[in-house]
């Protein structure tokens, strides 16, 4: 586990609370993606209940959190956020844009706050003094830009004209347990702030009352207040609208000592030093007010000491309650790392299983008839608990998507830009592995959509379209692949743009390749069909790296284009990294495997369709195409097998649009491997991607296609 | 041995409470809001409910006011974890016919601490 800061040693003295902090920014992480999603897709114009208590109980969860585990940055951020959103599912003010803005950019914050405490306290500490006063300002329902909507309370009444004279307050006596203070708030940069500490009490039945004072200085405000509460609990008021430091109470007649409250707030300061007695130091009295019992505790004792054992039967349980809650009352949070271990035993198992289904060849059927009985078993056993376990590390691609509509928000608003953003196919689940390198990629592709494809609002309604344009995020499984789109209605791809820049940068085209040919153009490093560089996509770095990183996965990119309609983005990807569809291939005495995504087509080689070309490189020709050939033998250096009569068979594998010809001794079949890592348990090796081991023991090597065919190239 | 309801939609503080007490030698029973307490409240044998106030479905005065509705639950102890104490809450939580309050954040002394003081 991460070193953790030491501001964050919270705890008492025997517990050690580190031990909670990841699962807490885990949650934490899981409340900010939560409010985002909400904040995004809060209508302001009806912004309903649920959502706006839906969205302070993130900010209170995170705070309580921080709090509890003892980090007061974050907890001091929150609090403001959610003194805020309190106000919002209160209806004390009125949601403007301003709100959601700052609420979106907290949330950051409170976000890069976490992680600096994940990191052990290494990065920056993103500034949010600036933050903390805008939404103070937002909270007092002072709107900074002028369009905004006046707040549905009634502005804090200025200070009266002829208010009471200070020095003549009422003279009829107090009720039991009531106090006269005096409060002076400043100084204050605006002191209309402080007005807000009247409508709490206003609001707040039984609070008691505030009258302002006329006070000499400007950037000072002072009050008359009558109130039966604790300066602490006026100080916790308070705070939601200047800080503790600022108020200064002073009272003006001590409370009646009898009185019920004072009573009871003696009994739980009484209840309190008992409790302190079994520690070395009284606890201070800010403390005396962390707990307390509304009854004595005592009387209770016996009660709670004969616990009604009576069990109900249970009621049945209400259907259809599917909400986030009682989802994770029914799911159980496991480390990935173990999840991997159980993976990587099932293929243990597997291969296991795959050595036993070969040595039983031998065996006559008939003689052992329960032995080949309990091997079918075996067999289908083996390959139900390898689906099961592997759709423990499926995760929907909601996971994904739900980063994009902030995203695109952002992204639209600072490009002027007007855009929906549709997503289907959420549920579509994928290896999380995979969704983990694939956002990356996929964050690229949308904004590129924004940027490029997405045309100006008035652009759009001078070409005939709606104002707003349409980026739609579709994932669907396809087969044993998961097919990931990126759609827009923009402009599309411009094909003589496109092949004048080729040529500009000295590409070997023609005018009559086809248009798919054309899109991949774009996939060539350095390229970019903007005529404008934006900050938001950059100089042309990306598509290139888009297309090899999906490569790297296994995956493919391909890109349909309608000029002045769209374009679509369509990745392909396996659905695990872990399991492959793989054909095994024997050269000399090794086999070794080729991903059987890459193979195009095998044949028998005639032996004059093999040239020779300068630096003794061979070419064959397969239907008047020339490809290169890549001599496996030769390349793993394999010692020629004593039985390879016969002049071999080529292999065409296509990697990134290229194609070239592995020579084989022999193709052995089809079957699907379990991948193993070779960096991590050996080292990196050149043209290999991984390792498997076979039915009979052996281990053979996966291939690495792409670095195969590159090699060719040069 | 004594069995405490500890109801909190988050899971670390969950997790954390949980851990206080039972290393306390409580036996806990986890809730992730009111309503999953209140029907777990059903089945189990509950000697002291210890609810967050904030949570999703029902609160931790909704809970408390459900809670007391039912015979079996009229002197069980209910503590309030909260992130106030004003007296507004404090009125809150006795009409709701909670025992007590626990302000957010405590420290796991302070928390059996007060427990103790409820279930000897």
């Amino acid at each position: 586990m991460a070193e953790h800061t030491q501001e964050a040693a919270g705890g008492g003295a025997d517990f050690d609370l580190s031990q909670f902090y990841e699962i807490f920014f885990e949650e934490a992480g899981e409340n900010l993606d939560q409010m985002e999603q909400m904040l995004v897709g809060l209508d302001l114009s009806q912004a309903d209940d649920e959502a706006l208590n839906g969205i302070f109980r993130c900010a209170h969860s995170i705070k309580g959190g921080a709090a509890t585990f003892g980090f007061r940055d974050v907890t001091e951020l929150t609090h403001h956020m959610e003194s805020l959103l309190d106000k919002l599912r209160r209806h004390e003010i009125t949601p403007v844009p301003q709100m959601v803005d700052v609420l979106l950019e907290s949330a950051d914050a409170s976000r890069s706050l976490l992680a600096r405490h994940q990191n052990g306290g290494q990065g920056e500490v993103p500034p949010t003094a600036g933050l903390v006063q805008r939404i103070a300002e937002l909270a007092a329902g002072n709107v900074p830009a002028a369009v905004a909507p006046a707040p549905v309370a009634a502005p804090a009444p200025a200070p009266a004209p002829a208010p009471v004279v200070a020095a003549a307050p009422p003279a009829e006596p107090l009720p039991p347990g009531v106090r006269r203070l005096t409060i002076h708030i400043g100084p204050l940069p605006q002191p209309e702030l402080a007005d807000a500490l009247q409508d709490l009490f206003r609001d707040i039945p039984g609070l008691g009352t505030m009258t302002p004072l006329e006070s000499a200085q400007t950037d000072r405000r002072s009050y008359d207040v009558t109130t039966s509460s604790s300066n602490e609990d006026l100080l916790d008021l308070f705070v939601f609208h200047v800080a503790k430091e600022l108020v200064d109470i002073r009272e003006e007649a001590a409370a009646p000592a009898e009185d019920p409250l004072a009573a009871e707030e003696a009994r739980a300061a009484a209840l309190d030093q008992a409790a302190a007695q079994g520690r070395p130091a009284t606890p201070p009295v800010a403390e005396s007010e962390s707990y307390g019992f509304f009854h004595e505790p005592a009387a209770l004792a016996p009660a709670a000491a004969a616990p009604a054992r009576a069990a109900a039967p249970a009621p049945a349980a209400a259907a259809g309650a599917a909400s986030q809650s009682s989802l994770e009352a029914t799911s159980i949070r496991v480390a990935v790392s173990k999840v991997d271990q159980i993976i990587n035993l099932v293929g243990e198992l597997v291969i296991t299983q795959a050595m036993l289904a070969q040595n039983s060849r031998a065996l006559e059927p008939a003689l052992h008839q329960q032995l080949f009985a309990g091997l079918a078993d075996l067999d289908r056993n083996t390959r139900d608990l390898q689906e099961s376990v592997m759709s423990i590390r499926m995760i929907p691609m909601s996971f994904v998507f739900n980063r994009f509509p902030r995203m695109l928000r952002d992204l639209a608003n600072k490009l002027g830009k007007k855009v929906d953003f549709v997503t289907q196919g959420e549920a579509t689940e994928l290896d999380k592995g995979l969704v983990e390198k694939i956002t990356d990629p996929l964050t690229h592709l949308v904004r590129n959509s924004c940027d490029h494809g997405i045309e100006m609002p008035a652009d759009r309604l001078a070409a005939g379209k709606p104002e707003h344009g349409t980026i739609t995020l579709a994932a669907s499984h396809q087969g044993g692949s998961i097919v990931i789109e990126v759609r827009d209605d923009g402009k599309g791809l411009s094909r003589e743009k496109i092949l004048s820049k080729a040529r500009e940068r000295g590409l070997n085209v023609s005018d009559s390749m086809p248009d798919s040919e054309v899109w991949q153009l774009i996939f060539a490093p350095g390229f970019s069909t903007a005529e404008v560089v934006t900050d938001v996509s950059g100089r042309g770095v990306g598509m290139d790296v888009v297309k090899r990183n999906i490569a790297a996965l296994g995956g493919t990119v391909d890109i349909d284009s309608d000029f002045g309609r769209g374009m679509k983005v369509s990745v392909r990807l396996p659905l695990t990294l872990a399991i492959m569809d793989g054909m095994s291939v024997r050269v000399g005495d090794e086999v070794y495997i080729l991903p059987l995504s890459a193979v195009v087509e095998s044949f028998q080689v005639q032996d004059d369709a093999v040239s020779t070309v300068a630096q003794g490189a061979q070419l064959v020709k397969v239907r008047d195409e020339f490809m290169p050939v890549i001599e496996l033998e030769r390349l793993f250096q394999v010692p020629p097998s004593v039985d390879n009569g016969g002049s071999g068979i080529m292999v065409v594998v296509e990697s990134e649009g290229s194609r070239a010809a592995l020579l084989v001794s022999e193709l052995l079949g089809q079957h699907q491997v379990v991948v193993k890592n070779l960096e991590s348990n050996y080292r990196k090796v050149a043209n290999v991607s991984g390792a498997t081991i076979l039915g009979d023991g052996k281990v053979a090597l996966i291939l690495d296609i792409g670095a195969l065919v590159r090699r060719t190239r040069h | 041995m004594h069995s405490i309801l500890a109801v909190d939609d988050s899971p670390s503080m969950r997790k954390m409470v949980s851990f206080t007490l039972t290393g306390a030698g409580y036996n806990v029973v986890e809730a992730v809001d009111g309503q999953d307490a209140y029907e777990k409240a059903q089945t189990q044998a509950i000697d002291l409910v210890l609810a967050d106030q904030n949570m999703p479905r029902l609160d931790g005065l909704g809970l408390t006011r459900k809670l007391r509705e039912n015979p079996k639950f009229k002197t069980v102890p209910i503590l309030i974890l909260t992130t106030e104490s004003s007296d507004q809450m404090k009125q809150a939580g006795r009409s709701a016919g909670a025992t007590g309050w626990l302000v957010k954040p405590f420290d796991p002394v302070r928390l059996i601490e007060v427990i103790q003081k409820v279930i000897r």
